[in-house]
Order: structure tokens, then sequence, then C-alpha cells
């Protein structure tokens, strides 16, 4: 995808360091997939001349992000969510899509110290950020005091779900080491585990809890 | 804990736990490769439709466009019931009518788009009463009804046994159609290189999927493989072959590109499986001591457009032999209808029977005046009743263990108490249902093997077919292996799910791998071990039969001196390699047992169900690891909490659409939505399973669901024949009673 396919971005966005994209530019740049049921004829909407152009509102950026402590200086599309860019652009495949529609906490990172739905933000709005996804948390061999008691417990089944429940986790301990029950669960309940290894998550993080 | 196994019984931490937390492991959908291309589908918009013509020129010429297919250029081949790889008929709305590969997604978006279809509406039916009336608009040529007739199981006589009982209860009970809503969506990256397919897919049954995809495109299996590592759940939604598998792999082949499908939710919703919905009308007859007489079924299930196997017989099994009666009769009707393909989805049918049954049992205990407890302690199926048609005992048989254990552990005789009988606007009340089901089995012709072999430096590699969807199956395989070979259990790995390099053990469906994939890599461990006492025997000059391995090491009996296994396995001639076949006896049966005990609270003035406890017992022969058994237990339970009290697909019934396909609008439990869980094994000890165990991956779904309607039921004696008991359906419910 070479830039010149697409409008580039303006000096004055360059500049003021956060990148604006509006909600029509977004939704253009997914393409509208939705198909009228009343009509009988659907699709070939688009003239020669629409086809053979780059789809509107797509538009290149530049964002500097702080990845697990690194720099990360990527081209983007403006449309795209930052879940595009850790998985796809990235290669950083710990953070899952599951519904990409901010619905079920697969993709939980932590953004500036809040746990966040990568899969609800656009790659634009984490410049300048600095993120922690579940590739952070271990250094080497060595684990993160949650990934271990996640094994010791066995709170997890398929382990789909597992990065964004132990992000989430790191992201209630950072600013709770001590919560209650209550609060582990609330702070949990966005991120759906649908092999419902629930008793044991709550086992798993109020034993790491009670630790620290 | 069974004190005779060093490995067996023992909590185990997952073996692959470590990819799992770091995020190491790789999923199917974590497969980005270069060059790859992105597929998207253009699915129906109309539940019912010809398509008249279809223009994809467009969408050809769209720049990063790399292929376009529709039903034209499809080989002709037919999966399941009646469903083509691409249609020229849609027959539900999602049904597959074209795929777009792209470089990237968004073109292959604005592709689809850009595909002209001229559409002729056809009438549809989505009710599967409705289908089986005379004039309903026919999917098939043949009709609606799958076989043209329904299917009967009958034996005794169950009129002999309605006039020899002295009650005689009917009803009718719905269930609805539900979703698996695994975490990984549905996903398949083929990659073509060198003459040979490789598919890494999300799958239960990798060895199906290279069957399927080999017969679909004609090609020999040996130069198909696939690969199935790890898996974000599947709960039945990935039990074989499916049509993006040979989409991907067409892709792939024509354009020399590896070819991305995945699933976004709407369409893991819309064009997945689901559990199909069952009508279930109990006619049951009973004598005053609450001795049953007679059982007399008919299921209607309600299959889609595309069915899988003919649901309703799954649901008659339940009915066929939970308990024992000697006239039986069940009338099975599985329909087609304009709704997305009904498949198979945990506990595959009998929910569908253990919901209804259960109630229906409650209900008969209530008439008569017994406890329900009693009622089922007097029916249950015993050892010797197994297959009551064919005569034929199960293999083992925990029931009355369970029921006895639960009630005990629930202190149900010193809880039970009246309908209706706490003061106040939150009502509790408790309730109890049993099950038994055919899941955890091995049959005669099911695929059981393994492979296991000895490296130089004495530990064990495992190959099993088995994929590890999240039940902990690996690692299994990895306990039984290195009970049966006397090695440590960090010296075992376990290579699953390569069709190139494991053997076929069955999907991990119907709760089946620890006895296929376990009785296969069972035999596999003791003919390596075989092999290996062999060479030690001569070693050691003494007799075979003398020597024992522990600890990697081989003793002759009574000597403290052994010798390591390493030094064994340098004097084999090769590397020891050893195989294991499973055949199935066929004097019995499998199945697996379990009795649930719920206490509720309801608050009349919302609606709102609150499940205060949840004991649930289950037989599974032996636990092999006992902290997976337990979290498989658990998750399965509150799974099927979700089926009581929250799930439901909706179809619109003007436009057959699904109003419903998100995690926002399809309520799945959240952690804040689990009772206090209490998990008992009971251990039958199976005579052919490995170390005496079954598989549980199944059972616990189907039995909360009966025991909290029941318990639902003791606290404000408002009885349902039909879930999920949400708030709105409860107050509903409430206020009808009271007028």
């Amino acid at each position: 995808m070479g830039k010149k396919e697409h409008e580039p971005v303006s000096e004055e966005e360059k500049e003021s360091g956060k990148l604006k994209v509006t909600r029509r530019d977004f939704l253009k740049g997914l393409g509208a997939s939705t198909v009228a049921a009343a009509v009988i004829t659907t699709g070939g909407a688009h003239s020669e001349a629409e086809a053979a152009a780059p789809p509107k509102g797509t538009r290149d950026a530049l964002i500097t992000t702080e990845i697990n402590g690194r720099s990360y200086r990527v081209a983007v599309k403006t449309h795209w969510t930052l879940l595009d860019v850790l998985r796809r652009e990235l290669g950083l495949t710990g953070t899952k899509n599951s519904c990409n529609r901010g619905s079920c906490g697969a993709c939980t990172v932590i953004m500036d110290g809040m746990a966040v739905y990568a899969c609800a933000l656009l790659a634009v709005e984490a410049d300048k950020r600095k993120i922690t996804t579940i590739e952070g948390l271990s250094d080497g061999e060595k684990l993160h005091p949650i990934q271990s008691v996640f094994i010791q417990e066995d709170a997890l089944q398929c382990g789909f779900c597992t990065p964004g429940m132990i992000i989430s986790t790191k992201a209630l301990l950072d600013k709770n080491p001590r919560p209650s029950e209550a609060e582990v669960k609330e702070a949990l309940s966005g991120t759906i585990c649908r092999c419902a290894a629930y008793p044991k998550i709550v086992k798993a993080v109020m034993s790491v809890s009670q630790k620290a | 804990m069974s004190s005779q196994f060093k490995i067996i019984g023992t909590r185990q931490p997952k073996i692959d736990a470590f990819e799992r937390v770091t995020a190491r492991a790789k999923y199917a959908s974590d497969f980005y490769l270069p060059r790859m291309l992105y597929c998207k589908v253009l699915r129906s918009p109309y539940p019912h439709a010809r398509i008249v013509s279809i223009d994809t020129s467009k969408a050809s010429a769209l720049p990063g466009v790399a292929l376009v297919l529709t039903h034209k250029e499809m080989p002709e081949y037919v999966w399941h019931i009646g469903m083509p790889l691409l249609t020229d008929v849609a027959r539900f709305v999602g049904d597959d009518i074209a795929v777009v590969a792209a470089k990237d997604e968004e073109t292959a978006t604005e592709a689809l788009d850009l595909i002209k279809v001229e559409y002729q509406k056809l009438p549809f039916v989505l009710d599967p009463e409705e289908a089986l009336k005379p004039n309903a608009p026919k999917l098939y040529p043949d009709g609606n009804l799958i076989g043209g007739k329904p299917a009967v199981v009958s034996r005794g006589d169950v009129e002999k046994g309605f006039t020899e009982a002295d009650l005689v209860y009917e009803a009718t009970y719905r269930t609805n159609m539900l979703q698996h809503a695994t975490r990984e969506p549905r996903v398949c990256v083929a990659v073509w290189e060198a003459g040979k397919l490789t598919l890494w897919d999300s799958t239960q049954y990798s060895f199906d999927v290279q069957r399927g995809v080999a017969k679909a495109l004609n090609m020999p299996m040996s130069k198909v493989r696939v690969v199935c590592d790890f898996m974000g759940g599947g709960f039945g939604d990935r039990s074989g072959p499916e049509r993006y598998n040979v989409l991907a792999a067409l892709v792939a082949r024509k354009t020399g590109r590896p070819a991305r499908i995945e699933f976004d939710r709407e369409e893991n919703f819309t064009a997945g499986h689901h559990r199909y919905p069952v009508i279930l009308s109990l006619k049951y007859g009973v004598k005053k001591d609450g001795t049953l007489t007679a059982l007399q079924a008919k299921a209607i299930a309600d299959m889609g457009a595309y069915a899988h196997f003919q649901g309703a017989g799954g649901t008659m099994e339940v009915i066929m032999s939970t308990y024992r009666c000697p006239n039986m009769k069940g009338e099975s009707y599985s329909v087609t209808t304009n709704k997305p393909e009904g498949g198979f989805m945990r506990c595959v049918g009998h929910p569908q029977g253990t919901f209804p049954q259960e109630i229906h049992m409650d209900i008969i205990a209530e008439k008569l005046g017994m406890d329900p407890v009693e009622l089922r302690l007097k029916n249950y199926a015993r050892l010797e009743d197994g297959d009551q048609f064919r005569k034929i005992p199960f293999s083992s048989n925990g029931m009355e263990e369970c029921i006895k254990r639960g009630a005990e552990t629930f202190k149900w005789n010193e809880r039970w108490k009246k309908p209706v009988s706490s003061a106040g606007p939150v009502k509790s009340g408790i309730g109890m249902a049993i099950h038994a089901c055919r899941h955890g089995a091995i049959a005669p012709g099911w695929p059981s093997s393994g492979m296991v072999r000895v490296n130089s430096d004495g530990t064990i590699n495992v190959f099993t077919g088995t994929s590890d969807i999240g039940g902990g199956q690996k690692g299994t395989m990895a306990m039984i292996a290195a009970e049966e070979l006397g090695v440590p259990l960090k010296n075992v790995f376990v290579t699953a799910t390569d069709t190139d390099v494991t053997t076929d053990t069955f999907g991990t469906t119907g709760s089946r791998q620890t006895i296929t994939g376990g009785t296969g890599t069972r035999l596999a461990a003791a003919d390596a071990k075989n092999q290996l006492l062999d060479i030690a025997a001569a070693e050691l000059k003494t007799d075979k039969k003398n020597l024992v391995i522990s600890e990697g090491t081989v003793y002759a009996r009574g000597s403290e001196k052994g010798v390591p296994l390493d030094q064994i396995a340098a004097k084999a001639p090769g590397p020891i390699m050893g195989r294991g076949v499973g055949i199935a006896p066929t004097n019995m049966i499998f199945h697996s047992f379990a009795a649930h005990f719920a206490e509720v609270e309801v608050d009349t003035r919302t609606g709102a169900v609150k499940v205060l406890k949840l004991v649930a017992v289950h037989d599974l022969g032996r636990a092999i690891n006992a902290m997976a058994t337990e979290n498989q237990i658990e998750g399965g339970a509150i799974q099927g909490m979700g089926f009581a009290l929250a799930e439901e697909q909706i179809t619109d019934r003007a436009t057959g659409i699904c109003i419903n396909p998100s995690y926002l609008d399809y309520k799945v439990l959240t952690i804040k939505d689990f009772p206090e869980i209490t998990p008992v094994i009971v251990e039958s000890v199976d005579p052919f399973g490995p170390f005496g165990a079954r598989g549980v991956g199944e059972p616990p779904y189907s039995v909360p669901a009966p025991a909290i309607t029941n318990a639902i039921y003791n606290a404000i004696g408002v009885r349902f024949s039909e879930i999920p008991l949400t708030k709105g359906v409860v107050l509903a419910s409430l206020k009808k009673a009271k007028s």
C-alpha cells in the first residue's frame, strides 16, 4: 500500500500532534457493507471511476507510540483501529480480536494507566501515548506474578480471553493492590470468558492481590 | 484421590499454560502471512431467494482484488444436508453467495458492495411446526421433514404402560436457538505451497477438515495438512469441515497466495452453527409409588437451512436412557427452516431433552407427593439397563452416588421446603435435576489412536490428533503417557492436531478425547514401554516381568539400583515408537452421569433470579486431572446457567434476520453472574477408559437449567416450560399467575 494512493496528512495535523479523524471519515474508510433488505437488486452502486480510486476517506498518518517500553513510529491509515495496528502491522497478536465492537474485552490493553479496548480506539488516538500489551508483562521467560498465578490456579481454559483478563487484572492491581472480591469482579466484568473459568479467575486474582 | 497412581488424579496446571498466559500461543487467527489475501463472503440478505443473475465484473476490476468466486466457479459438492459451497438459492439470511479475495480487508469489503446480485424472493418459513404443514414453503423438493418421515424408537408397549399408570402427565416444552459465541471467531488461513495445501484452522476435528477439504477439491488427503495447535473455544461450532475451509483453500490454490477468512462477530452469529431449538412433548405414566410405567415423547427440532444431522434424535437419546422404563416410544421430527445451520453445540441435543424431562419429573413428584430426589432414585437407569432397546449394559454407572452425594453436600433433606414458603418479596427456593448422556463415549468404528516416541535422553514425545480447545486435552494425554511409562510429567511434550504428524482420534467433540485420544495414547505408551523393557531385560539379564519404570528409571523389582531410560533408549536399534489403536467393546455402552442441586432467590418485584448455590456432581469414571476437571464442571455449569437465564438468539419473524448478533445483545454470563459452585467428582471407574476415565466436557452444561427452573418453582410457585427466564419473563408469569 503505497502512500501515493491516499490523501496525505496535512502539515497542521502533523504539527498538532493529535491527529484528528472525523466519524464520517472513519465510516467511509470501513466501507459500507450493509445491504438494504427492501431492494431486490443489491450492490453495483459504485461508478467505474470510484472503483479505480482508493476508498474514500482513507488517509495516511504517522504515529509515535510507546508500546511495552519501546518506541514505535508507525505508518497507519486514519481509520485503522489500535487493534488493527497492534495485531496486523506490529505482529503483537497477543491482543486478541473477538468482537471488534468494544463489547467483549479480548483486546484490552493498558493506555496511560487505563484498561481500554484496542478495537474501540483509532490508532491515531494512541499517538504519543504509552501502551502495555500482554507481550509487555513477562520479561523473557520470567513471568509477571499475575501470569504465574493464572497458571497455578488454572484460571483459564482456551486462553483466548486470557490476555485481556490478565491485562484487566494488571490495570486493576496497579491502582488498587488489595481489591475486594466485588471490586475484582467489577474490574473484570468487561472481559467475557466463554469457557467461564470465572471461579478460578477470581480465586487467582484474589490470591495474587493478597500477596501484593 | 486414587493412591495407586503417581500422576493420574493429581492437580496439574495446563501443560501449555505458559504459552497461553504470555500469549505466545499461536491461534489460527494470529497468522498474518506475507502476500496474504483477505477473504470476505457476500451473504444473502433474504431468508429464501433464487439468484437470477450475479455480476462480479466491477468487483473483479477493483484494484487490489485478486479473485471473486460465485456458485458458477465452484466444484459441485454438497455438505451436510443440502449445502452447496456457494449457493444459487439462498436459504437463510447469511447464506454464502460469493467470496472476494483482496489485498486487505477494506478492499475486500468494498468489493462485496460492487457485486450486483438480482434476487427472486421466494416464500420462506421460520417456524418448524409451520414448516411441517403441507402448504408450507419448501426448502428442498422432498419437503421440509428430513428423511421424509419421523424417526421412531420404541420398546415395550406404551399404551399398556399408560393403562398400568396411576397418573399420566402430559406437557410441551420449548428451548431456543443458542450461540456458541466462542471467543475466537471462525477463522482459517490457507497456504498452497509446492503442491500441498496447509490450513491453519480453528477446528475441533482437523482430520475431518482434511477429509472434507480433500474430497471437495478432489485432492489426495496426503496433500492436505490441517493444523490447530491452539484454539479459542469450540463448543461444537467447529466440529468438522466447513465451507469457509474450502473457500480459503480454493482462493489459495487459484492465486498461489495465502488466503485468510475470518468471520466477524455478526457472521459468527448468523453464518455459524447454533444450538437448534426443540419443541418436546412428553407424556409419562407413573404408579403411585413413583415407578415409571410409560414414556412417550415427540421431538420437533428446528434444524435451519442446512442440518448437520437429524437433531431431534439427539434430544430423544435423553428420554431413551436417563430412566429405566420397559415401555417407551419416541417420534423425532428434524425439520428444515429458513434459518441458519442447525449444528452441534455442547451436549448436542441433550439440554433440549434434559430441561423438559427434569421439569416433567419434578411436576410428577409433586403430584405424587414424593420427594424429587426419591423419584429420581427410584427410576434412574441402572448399570444393567444401559441401552434398554438392545439390552446392553452401561460400562459403569455412578448415578446413584451422584444423586446421594449431591443431596448430602447440598443438605437437601434439611433444606427441602414446600413451594412459596419464604415470606417477603424476595423468595428463595431449591431444586434439583439429573442427567445421563452418551457423551464421553466411544463406540465401535470411532477412531482412537496415539503415538509415543522415546527420545535418546529418555524424554517422551506424544503425538495426538486431539485439538486442545480449552479442556486441557494436551495435558490429559501427557499425564496418561507419563503414568503409563513411569516418567516425570515434565519430560513429556505433546504435539497435537497436525494431520501431517499425528493420528486421528476423532474430534474434540462429544466429550470424547479422554476416552478416544486417551486410550490411543495409553496403548501407545504401553507399546513404547514394552519395547523399552525388552531392551532393559536383556541389559539387566532378567525377565521383563520383573521390571518396573519409575521416575524415568528402570528397576528390577526389589532392587534399589536402576538404569535410567536414556541408557536403555541408547541401546535401541532405532527410535522407539509406540503405537496405540483403541478398539471399542460391543458389550457395553458409555454414558456420563450427573446430578445438580440449586438454590435460587427470586425478587418478585423485579422478576430477577439470582442463583445462590449450585452443587454439581459428575460421574466421569475417573478424573485424570482433578483441577482441569473442576474447571470443566464449573465452566460448563456457568454456561448452562446462561442457557437457563439469559441466552437466546432472536430471529425477526417478518424478515428472517437475526436481531441480536453481538455480545451486547446476546447475553452471555460475565464474571459477576456466577454463584457459589461446588463441583463434586464421582469415580465409578470405567472398565475400558484410560485408567478408568471418561470425559466431562459437555454434561455440566445440561443440568443447571432444569435444576434452577425447579428451584424457581419452589421459590415462587410458577412453572416454566420455556427458557431463558429473564426478568421480564418471570415478572409476566408472576402477574399471570396472580390474575
